[in-house]
């Protein structure tokens, strides 16, 4: 299961509902224990796609790095990836399965209209066939 | 030695190391150094043919190592080698646009598609690259048939197995007069090809079923439902929601028609909406309650547009919402789908995970094999023996007097196919029925009267009296 603080939440549905009707993307930074999963910090990161931002994100490498980075400098870790689906379900979609990493937590926001939603998190297995819906509390 | 950066999900297979110094000359030979080290971790990083996963980026200090030299880029003291997923994703988008472009033709043949920015030569592209399968040839395949060609949709699969006849066409206009005992694929295909040649048609000749379902389904963009009865239409579902598959339906009866699309976008499905088929026999077909002959053509229009702009991406999909439509009071309104959580096929926790018996999922008892099928055709050496046999069975011919006086099979009656739906009451509808002409095609049309009529055991003699006069009866004139 994975639970995100309340401020970090907010941070994630304001990126989100800002970026609107364009996708956004983040990293979560927290701690891990066991398979529970809390968020403490989320970490806005620009959609690096060339195509449709309203249909698509991209994560640059050197941006997952540098969040990375910022995790262990803040001695949490690199838990998870969020992004949103403007005006569509937050399910994963094959496009997310197969741009995943089994590794991370997933959270997907659902923007309607440009306001929040609902929300999920998945996760991925590492042959990129499915994702398996994972306990979410904000 | 070189520092390697192992991320948070990735230490529990390092020791519960952040990083781990190790040696190697090459980025190859430090990441080789650590498999070695700890094992757990190369399945994580290779697939079972030894790559790097395909989300596996390696970065050395902060380049990425493919745009270096690869596995053999050269690693000094003090280095730091990263692992790094890469990640992306978005709403789904059906088709990516092929990168074929179109031809002049092809931009004159669209020219009113192109000049809308909503469509655009990337939403052509993306239609001309779109692969959609059509379940049934019958009345809401028709319209859909005619008009995704039309549109340019480039690959159209079609499933179905009957055959045209003369009561299909108060309402399926793919299908002429001069079509009646063709078969509906071909007949279909034909008037699709007419309207636009730049579509390729798969025919799929068979009854959709469990077993062949997924395997047909599979290679298609997305699925429209054409299907007039349950079984189908929750095979559909399941193997929809299976493969992941929007399932774009629609269903008819009398005055009345429905439409949605499910399945898609995590919305509901045709279960969530019926988990459950009605009892057998209380929701009565077309073919026993009738049908407005151009009902179909507004619902299955309503499922072309829904097809074209999930291929496109454009509007707001008929997703989570019910339309019906009444074509009596000509109103349409609508009902909101939710999905259900204890769906048994896409529900939290499906019970449904493969394609089931929907015969008996519908409570259809499943038909004992009968000893003589009374389907397809007859051959004339069969007919011949029957009659040997004394067997109890109507041989008729449907030919002119004419073509009779040149040379005919004693035991048939004359019965002219312009005469026969005059002349059914002549016949018990429990008797079984050959019917023959000079070829075989006459008498096709006359199977297919006599079946819709009620007749249940009726065959066509294959080849007609030609075939007669060559396998069984060389004394018979051919002409």
């Amino acid at each position: 299961m994975i639970r995100i603080q309340p401020d970090a939440w907010r941070e994630m549905v304001a990126h989100a509902v800002a970026t609107y009707p364009h996708e956004c993307c983040g990293a979560m930074l927290g701690s891990v224990d066991d398979a529970r999963k809390i968020v403490r910090i989320a970490l806005p990161l620009q959609n690096a796609s060339e195509g449709a931002r309203e249909r698509h994100y991209e994560l640059r490498p050197a941006d997952l790095l540098r969040a990375d980075k910022e995790a262990r400098d803040r001695n949490l870790d690199l838990v998870g990836i969020y992004h949103s689906h403007p005006d569509c379900d937050a399910y994963f979609s094959v496009t997310d399965l197969k741009n995943s990493c089994p590794w991370y937590s997933f959270v997907v926001l659902s923007i309607r209209n440009g306001a929040f939603d609902h929300a999920n998190s998945w996760l991925p297995d590492a042959e990129q066939t499915k994702a398996e819906r994972e306990e979410l509390t904000y | 030695m070189a520092k390697v950066l192992i991320p948070t999900p990735l230490r529990q297979y390092a020791g519960k190391q952040d990083s781990v110094e190790l040696s190697g000359a090459t980025v190859g030979e430090v990441l080789t150094a650590l498999t070695a080290r700890y094992q757990d971790l190369r399945a994580q990083l290779y697939n079972d043919a030894g790559k790097l996963r395909s989300f596996v980026n390696v970065y050395l200090n902060d380049e990425d190592i493919r745009y270096l030299e690869k596995d053999a880029t050269p690693v000094k003291d003090g280095d730091t080698v990263s692992i790094v997923p890469s990640i992306a994703g978005g709403a789904p988008v059906l088709t990516e646009p092929a990168a074929a472009a179109l031809s002049k033709d092809e931009v004159l043949r669209y020219s009113r598609h192109l000049i809308m920015p909503e469509v655009g030569m990337e939403g052509q592209l993306k239609l001309k690259a779109a692969k959609v399968l059509l379940v049934g040839a019958g009345g809401l395949g028709a319209p859909l048939g005619l008009y995704l060609a039309a549109a340019g949709v480039g690959r159209i699969g079609i499933v179905d197995f009957d055959v045209v006849d003369f009561t299909n066409l108060q309402r399926q206009v793919i299908h002429g007069t001069s079509d009646v005992g063709r078969k509906k694929l071909d007949s279909a295909a034909d008037r699709m090809i007419e309207i636009n040649p730049y579509v390729t048609i798969d025919k799929h000749e068979v009854a959709l079923s469990s077993d062949n379902a997924l395997d047909i389904l599979k290679d298609y963009d997305l699925v429209v439902d054409g299907t007039d009865n349950f079984p189908t239409r929750y095979l559909v579902n399941d193997a929809c929601v299976l493969l992941g598959k929007p399932n774009v339906y629609g269903s008819i009866f009398r005055f009345e028609g429905q439409a949605t699309v499910f399945a898609y976008q995590g919305g509901p499905c045709y279960r969530c909406l019926y988990p459950e088929p009605p009892p057998p026999g209380l929701v009565p077909s077309c073919a026993e309650g009738g049908v407005l002959g151009i009902l179909p053509g507004t619902i299955g229009l309503i499922q072309a547009t829904e097809t074209v702009k999930l291929i496109l991406g454009i509007g707001e999909p008929l997703v989570g919402r019910l339309l019906l439509y009444d074509a009596l009071a000509m109103r349409f309104r609508e009902l909101k789908l939710r999905k259900n959580p204890e769906c048994p096929v896409c529900g939290e926790h499906p019970t449904v995970t493969k394609l089931i018996d929907y015969q008996q999922f519908c409570g259809i008892p499943s038909q004992p094999a009968a000893a003589e099928t009374f389907e397809g055709d007859i051959d004339p050496v069969e007919v011949k023996a029957k009659i040997d046999r004394h067997d109890p069975f109507v041989l008729i011919d449907v030919r002119e007097p004419f073509e009779y006086k040149i040379g005919n099979i004693p035991y048939a009656r004359l019965i002219p196919l312009g005469e026969l739906p005059k002349r059914l009451s002549e016949f018990n509808p429990d008797a079984e029925i050959v019917a023959h002409c000079k070829s075989g095609a006459r008498s096709a049309k006359a199977v297919a009267l006599l079946k819709q009529a009620g007749f249940r055991k009726v065959r066509n003699m294959k080849g007609g009296i030609l075939a007669w006069s060559d396998k069984v009866d060389p004394s018979v004139p051919k002409y």
